[in-house]
């Protein structure tokens, strides 16, 4: 038993254990009401092939979410991906399909530093998009940098690792001693000007550099080394770190830095082995677990009310990508009220949180339940999510599930029906709050002096209004006046509207303003369900 | 004195003159159109909007009732972007006259007018709004006409093809030599400046002003003006064009046009077609009678009434304008010894594209031209010059072309900065000092509920920004369109626009001070010190 | 319905400048006010305070003394409501209401006799008594002709300060214009949201640094109004610190932010005298009870009330107020019922030309009172204990005559002294 075979097994271990609890919690959840789309069979084949090539293959889901995403994903994917394949277990798959494996042979040589640069460009391109986008940057957590900072630390730890053991005179000699029988003393005096000079070797000694010294070394070298060793220029990293690194070469090589850095990256490998399960790092799996869980939907249909299995794979499916936050509707009620559960990535975790045994509590529970009440199910959020997760049902459920521990007296009026809600009011009772927004009367007597929007705190607090929310107040009832409400159903200020009245209050012609962007809401919304808009959507 | 030289003269920017320069052209004669104010400033932009089937003048005029379903026909082919094929119904109500009901079938059968009599509750089902005491509906196929599209359309294919127009050209006279004109001199209303324009051939397509300008040459036709006064409604309260069925009388006729209906039409005999302009009156009858018809109209928000001139040429001797014929004269002035000039007036907007046709024939043999008409068969190409004034274009273009600098200027008809821009590039160097006012005929501007309000403030600011007007040249502009804006805003004042209209002084005279003269008096010693 | 058992001394009714003065002046007096109306003629207003600018009408002579204006135009027209006060009853009506504006922050300013003249957004110029402290120094560069920078913005419309310059440029030289984005927020922007915005000091210290490169030659530069909402004041004074020039602002079309600035004062200030406001509720009906009290329905639907009171002052303004209806056939008030002086028919309502210097008939129409300020029918008053003041009086017009705000504030302050008798 050695360093390396303790520390797999215990992060192995570790690991195991992890993904049990995972799927328990996944599983262990009672069954509520499950409906399946009534797929065929091979209709369902060809959705699975699709989505495995589309989009776990190619991420094609990552590409709607940005070029520079995308790209830094697939980097990190294949680069990853090869490096795990063909360097990590070497043993067991490279040597098995080409039984001339050595890792200092090219094509091997060259892959690995092949994949590794791609997969730390990959990992840079994603510290930048973290560090530039204000918005994202206000997302990102610990877990977010944590999984940066151990996988980039495991290609870095590599790149160090073969170019200290380059350099190194010291694992020259185990090799000389190991594999090479000289006929006299100058046989090593020939190698060594050889390795020193092709394979970048840093010797303490000087070196001879006459040409017969270096002939006689090229035709040992030929016989003894080439056929386990390649040129280490192909190491196009590793080489050019080694010659960067030449100056403290004889103090690394004092030190032995190829044993640091090998401690170093198996280090690091094994924490990485062992955090799969935990948080952010659990979802290279999950994701396409779940985009084929839920073969490539973006909706919410009635027909595809997923088990609590599913449901509890989405939540761990999530990459924290922050893409739903920065797409949410009342992303603007936000930036007034400062709740970050009204963002749907933030209100991610309280929800992981609020399903634990642990569950919420206190200021923690109150900020979940007004995310949740705040949020329009617009559906926006599940259709951006690049990892394909439910969002929208989620909501719906945590919703109701919330508003029982944490009822909102606002809410329990809102989840009446309208008769209920009117019944207190008895003789009194609300004008109907439906046919507002076709009724040309409601808008009979604007004068067109635009309070509305003037009042309006979401347009206030947006940056550029026209862009932000497409049509502001004064606008959508100007079109609905003229009939074209058609022009405002997809509008974001229907969705961003946080009711707060204003509008109608200051209204000098007591114009409903508030009450149509309500109504216009629910249609919406009842035309959501019965899906008659999801084909618009798509296209 | 510039002088221009032309073939032929057409004076006259209505639906006639910009037919007659689109006629000419497509025969391969250019010809120079001489407008005093704007395009369809007389009775072409002053009339419903109703693409007749026929069926409202089969009683009275069976000839005419014939022409509009031919020319009615032709235009929904040929011209589709200016027509709004709504259909319209002819309905009656308790009270109505029970013989002229009983006759309409066959008197459109003998015109060949498509009619067919519908159940009474199927009418109201089409057109809800329509009165519960209804006794009768007829189907006919009317239909709803953009005319200020249809005018630029033809001007604007005129154009592409070598014509010319002027705008605020006012004719002040011709002088004649041996029985022909040999010019005709204008005063340039931009400039103040004069210029002369020599024509083979002078076409008189003045409307209601017809006679005037024939008097100018010597020449006499006996005109009868008969002024029409109509109203706006805020929303569209009909489908269909909806007639009364009845004897032609005061409010029969209710016609959908883009985002609003036009109610109206009055007949009442005025001595000048200029003293044209809708009463307080006019406005309270138009209501009273209509709403036997449709109640709702007694209750809902009008945005403005206008007026037309008809012009009625009078062959003998008669009293009340509807019995005189409403088909158009056509007449050579060799009978007045002016061998070069033809006077073409009278018609209806429905039958423009055939009057244009008559007189273009009548110039084609004064010319010794032979070249057939095609009218009847080429289509009108939509232009870029007619294109704003379709009710619900503005908004739709801009959600279309998002740009985050294009602001609405125009609130109530969402017209936008850039379309703003592009009215006033198609005009060209025409501008001249009623910018505004040619904005709000070439657009919907002005058009909404606030008539003019605060569309116009802000549009001036524009102006400006765009260096389109200096110095006090905009205030003028603000305050001559909101004077134009106000013929037609002050009959309608009660209710909601009384309110709309208190807003409106209290920001223009109230805030602005717009109604008095610029202060730069620097002095500033009390009156009482 | 919801109830209210307090017996009020007297309801206000209307929120505008008359009805915000008449809260004002009846608590200051010691009665229990409660006040209802909606948004109205204060949201709309300039900020200004005219007092009397232009008799007769038909001339459009425009005045420097609007006292003697009101001299003027009190011997033309007897029944003008000015003719029931003293002037030294409106001079202390105006001080009292702009004392009270200013220990809420606002401060109004003006000549001590003589109207001021001021810059409107159109570009023109008008007369009035007092102006908010913020648009003062657009009055000094305006009466001494000094070389200023008008400022505008991508985004705001309705104000252009290349309309200000070409307006006035033939005799005020050394005028000149920059259009400048905000440096919060882009695309369309709102006089309300810009203020908002202002709230922040970096802001400010970003809009100075736009404008200092314009700014050598000049010695004022005119904002619009957007200059904060709650403390307009300390913005300009941070302004001209940061930029060394004189600062000031000028109103812009509705909505603009003047209205919203003295509504926010009121709203604050009223309360804690004591008002009971009722905001954004209209009267929607009235009945006299047997010891002569009133008792209004307020509001509609699940917020309707019912509020008793022993007196009442109607300040419901005009058509855009509410408190003067009119159909097709003739004018109404909205609450009493009362009689409406008025032309005879539609037809004498309005005139041919919009801007004809003689004024529509229709708005010399009102409410004809005694005195006391008490509606009359047939010369005798309606009710012992309801008064009017503002707008909806008969004989005026204040939007030609320019004594809006004065004409309502003095009437106000009339009514609530007769009512105390």
């Amino acid at each position: 038993m050695n360093f390396f075979d303790i520390g797999f097994i215990i992060a192995s271990v570790v690991c195991a254990v992890g993904i049990v609890r995972r799927l328990a919690r996944w599983c262990g959840k009672p069954t509520s009401e499950v409906s399946v789309s009534s797929l065929s069979w091979h209709r369902r084949l060809f959705l699975a092939l699709k989505i495995f090539f589309l989009e776990i293959l190619l991420l094609g889901r990552t590409c709607r979410t940005g070029r520079i995403r995308w790209l830094a994903h697939c980097l990190v994917f294949f680069g990853f991906m090869g490096l795990l394949l063909f360097h990590a277990m070497d043993d067991t798959i490279t040597a098995r399909f080409f039984p001339a494996y050595e890792s200092t042979l090219d094509p091997w040589q060259f892959l690995r530093n092949l994949f590794g640069g791609m997969t730390l460009i990959g990992l840079a391109l994603m510290v930048y998009r973290r560090v530039r986008l204000r918005s994202l940057r206000s997302l990102t957590r610990f877990q977010d940098w944590a999984v940066l900072l151990v996988v980039g630390g495991i290609i870095l730890s590599g790149f160090l690792l073969e170019a200290s053991k380059i350099m190194s005179p010291a694992v020259f000699d185990v090799m000389v001693y190991d594999y090479f029988i000289p006929e006299d003393g100058s046989d090593i005096t020939a190698l060594k000007a050889v390795w020193a000079k092709k394979y970048g070797v840093v010797f303490p000694e000087e070196i001879s550099d006459s040409d017969d010294v270096f002939e006689n070394g090229l035709s040992l070298n030929e016989d003894s080394c080439v056929d386990c060793h390649s040129d280490t220029t192909s190491a196009f990293i590793s080489r050019p770190l080694a010659s960067a690194l030449h100056p403290l070469a004889p103090a690394l090589n004092r030190s032995r830095a190829d044993e640091v850095f090998w401690y170093l990256h198996i280090s690091l490998c094994l924490i990485a082995l062992a955090a799969l399960p935990f948080g952010k790092f659990f979802h290279p799996l999950t994701t396409p677990a779940n985009l084929m869980a839920r073969l490539g939907r973006r909706d919410a249909a009635k027909d595809d009310v997923p088990s609590p299995a599913i449901r509890g794979l989405g939540i761990d499916a999530c990459t924290r990508c922050g893409e739903c936050s920065l797409h949410c509707s009342v992303g603007p009620a936000f930036s007034v009220l400062g709740n970050s559960n009204i963002l749907p990535s933030e209100k991610l975790i309280s929800l992981k949180g609020f399903e634990s045994e642990a569950s919420l509590s206190g200021q923690a529970l109150e900020a979940f339940a007004e995310g949740s009440r705040i949020c329009t199910e617009c559906l926006r959020c599940t259709d951006i999510c690049p990892s394909g997760i439910n969002l929208q049902d989620l909501w719906m459920a945590s919703k109701k599930a919330v508003s029982k521990v944490a009822p909102d007296s606002n809410q329990a009026i809102r989840l009446m029906e309208i008769s209920e809600r009117a019944a207190p009011f008895g003789e009194c009772s609300l004008p109907p709050i439906s046919g507002l927004a076709d009724n040309k009367e409601s808008y009979l007597a604007c004068v067109q002096c635009t309070t509305c929007t003037s009042v309006c705190p979401v347009v206030a607090v947006s940056e550029d209004p026209s862009r932000d929310l497409d049509l502001l107040p004064q606008q959508i009832m100007n079109l609905l006046r003229m009939g074209l409400k058609e022009q405002t159903l997809g509008a974001r200020m229907v969705w961003s509207c946080t009711t707060c009245y204003k509008c109608q209050e200051h209204c000098p012609q007591n114009i409903r303003v508030a009450d149509v962007l309500y109504e216009l809401r629910n249609t919406v919304a009842t035309r959501l369900r019965e899906g008659e808009c999801a084909d618009e959507r798509d296209g | 004195m510039k002088v221009i030289e032309t073939r032929i003269l057409i004076l006259g920017g209505g639906a006639t003159g910009t037919g007659l320069a689109r006629d000419l052209a497509l025969r391969g004669i250019p010809c120079l159109l001489a407008e005093r104010r704007d395009i369809n400033a007389g009775a072409s932009g002053g009339n419903h909007g109703l693409l007749h089937s026929g069926a409202r003048y089969v009683a009275s005029d069976a000839e005419s009732a014939i022409e509009c379903r031919e020319e009615g026909a032709i235009l929904k082919k040929l011209a589709p972007q200016c027509i709004e094929d709504t259909g319209g119904l002819f309905v009656a109500v308790e009270g109505d006259d029970e013989k002229y009901i009983a006759d309409f079938q066959s008197m459109c059968d003998a015109s060949d007018v498509p009619a067919h009599e519908i159940d009474i509750r199927e009418a109201r089902e089409l057109e809800p709004v329509l009165s519960d005491k209804l006794i009768a509906a007829y189907s006919v196929e009317d239909g709803a006409v953009d005319p200020f599209m249809l005018s630029l359309d033809n001007l604007a294919q005129s154009v592409a093809l070598g014509g010319q127009y002027l705008r605020n050209a006012k004719l002040i006279d011709f002088s004649k030599d041996n029985g022909r004109i040999q010019r005709s001199t204008f005063l340039d209303q931009t400039t103040g400046e004069q210029f002369a324009v020599e024509a083979e051939i002078v076409v008189n397509a003045t409307g209601a002003w017809a006679g005037i300008v024939a008097a100018l040459a010597g020449a006499h036709i006996n005109i009868l003006y008969s002024s029409g006064s109509l109203l706006i409604t805020q929303d569209r309260i009909t489908k269909r064009v909806v007639n009364r069925l009845r004897k032609a009388a005061d409010s029969d006729i209710l016609v959908p046009g883009g985002t609003v209906s036009v109610l109206g039409t009055t007949s009442v005999t005025i001595d000048s077609p200029d003293l044209c302009r809708p009463s307080v009156a006019e406005t309270n009858s138009i209501i009273e009678d209509a709403r036997a018809m449709i109640p709702v109209l007694d209750t809902t928000r009008y945005i403005r009434a206008y007026a037309g001139v008809r012009p009625l040429v009078l062959l003998g001797d008669s009293g009340d304008a509807r019995n005189v014929s409403r088909n158009f004269s056509l007449i050579d002035h060799a009978r007045d010894d002016v061998d070069n000039f033809i006077t073409i007036t009278g018609g209806k907007l429905t039958t423009y594209r055939l009057m244009a046709e008559r007189t273009a024939d009548m110039v084609c043999a004064k010319l010794g031209v032979d070249a057939k008409c095609t009218t009847r068969t080429e289509p009108l190409p939509p232009s870029t010059m007619g294109r704003w004034t379709e009710p619900g274009l503005g908004p739709k273009s801009w959600i279309q072309n998002r740009d985050a600098d294009d602001l609405i200027l125009c609130e109530c008809e969402m017209v936008s900065r850039n379309a703003i821009n592009a009215i006033v590039e198609n005009m060209g160097g025409m501008h001249g000092n009623s910018i505004l006012k040619a904005i709000g005929m070439r657009s919907r501007v002005g058009k909404g509920p606030c008539q003019g309000g605060f569309c116009g403030l802000r549009i001036t600011g524009h102006l400006y920004d765009e260096g389109y007007v200096s110095e006090a040249k905009g205030i003028e502009e603000l305050q001559s369109f909101v004077g134009r804006r106000w013929r037609g805003f002050s009959p309608i004042l009660w209710g909601l626009p009384m309110v709309q209209a208190d807003l409106q002084e209290a920001l223009y005279c109230g805030a602005l001070d717009l109604e008095l003269h610029d202060d730069d008096d620097d002095d500033f010693t009390c009156e009482d010190a | 319905m919801i109830k209210d058992d307090t017996i009020y001394d007297v309801m206000v009714i209307g929120a505008g400048f008359a009805g915000m003065a008449a809260a004002l002046f009846a608590s200051a007096q010691g009665l229990k006010v409660v006040q209802t109306g909606a948004t109205g003629g204060i949201d709309f207003s300039t900020g200004f305070i005219d007092l009397m600018g232009v008799h007769p009408m038909e001339e459009g002579k425009r005045w420097n003394s609007p006292w003697a204006a009101i001299d003027a135009a009190v011997k033309d027209y007897p029944k003008h409501p000015y003719a029931l006060l003293k002037r030294d009853e409106i001079a202390e009506a105006i001080d009292t209401f702009t004392d009270f504006l200013a220990q809420n922050g606002l401060d109004y300013v003006g000549h001590s006799e003589r109207n001021s003249r001021a810059l409107t957004p159109a570009g023109t110029v008008k007369r009035t008594y007092r102006v908010p402290k913020t648009a003062w120094k657009g009055t000094l560069a305006l009466e001494s002709k000094a070389p200023t920078l008008f400022v505008d913005f991508h985004g705001l419309k309705g104000f252009s300060g290349k309309q200000l310059v070409e307006t006035r440029k033939r005799n005020w030289p050394g005028l000149k214009t920059v259009r400048i984005q905000f440096p919060s927020g882009s695309g369309e922007l709102y006089p309300e949201h810009m203020a908002w915005a202002l709230a922040d000091p970096a802001v400010r210290e970003k809009l100075v640094a736009e404008i200092l490169p314009h700014c050598d030659d000049v010695e004022y530069v005119g904002f619009p109004a957007i200059l904060g909402l709650n403390d307009p004041q300390q913005v300009v004074a941070q302004l001209e610190e940061l930029s060394g020039k004189h600062i000031f602002e000028i109103p812009t079309m509705p909505p603009s932010i003047a209205g919203p600035r003295l509504r926010a004062v009121f709203d604050r200030g009223l309360p804690v005298l004591g008002v009971r406001t009722l905001s954004q509720k209209m009267v929607t009906g009235v009945e006299k009870l047997g010891d002569g009290s009133f008792q209004f329905a307020v509001g509609s639907g699940a917020a309707a009330s019912t509020v008793n009171a022993k007196s009442a002052i109607l300040a419901s303004g005009r058509f855009f107020g509410k408190g003067l209806r009119a159909d097709r056939n003739s004018v109404s008030e909205a609450v009493f019922n009362l009689p409406v002086v008025q032309p005879g028919n539609r037809d004498e309502w309005h005139l041919h030309e919009f801007f004809d210097h003689k004024g529509h008939p229709v708005n010399m129409a009102g409410i004809e009172v005694d005195e006391q300020l008490r509606p009359l029918n047939a010369g005798q008053p309606v009710h012992d204990n309801l008064y009017a003041a503002g707008a909806i009086l008969a004989h005026q017009d204040w939007m030609r005559m320019k004594c809006g705000a004065g004409l309502a504030i003095a009437t106000a302050f009339k009514a609530v002294k007769a009512m105390k008798g």
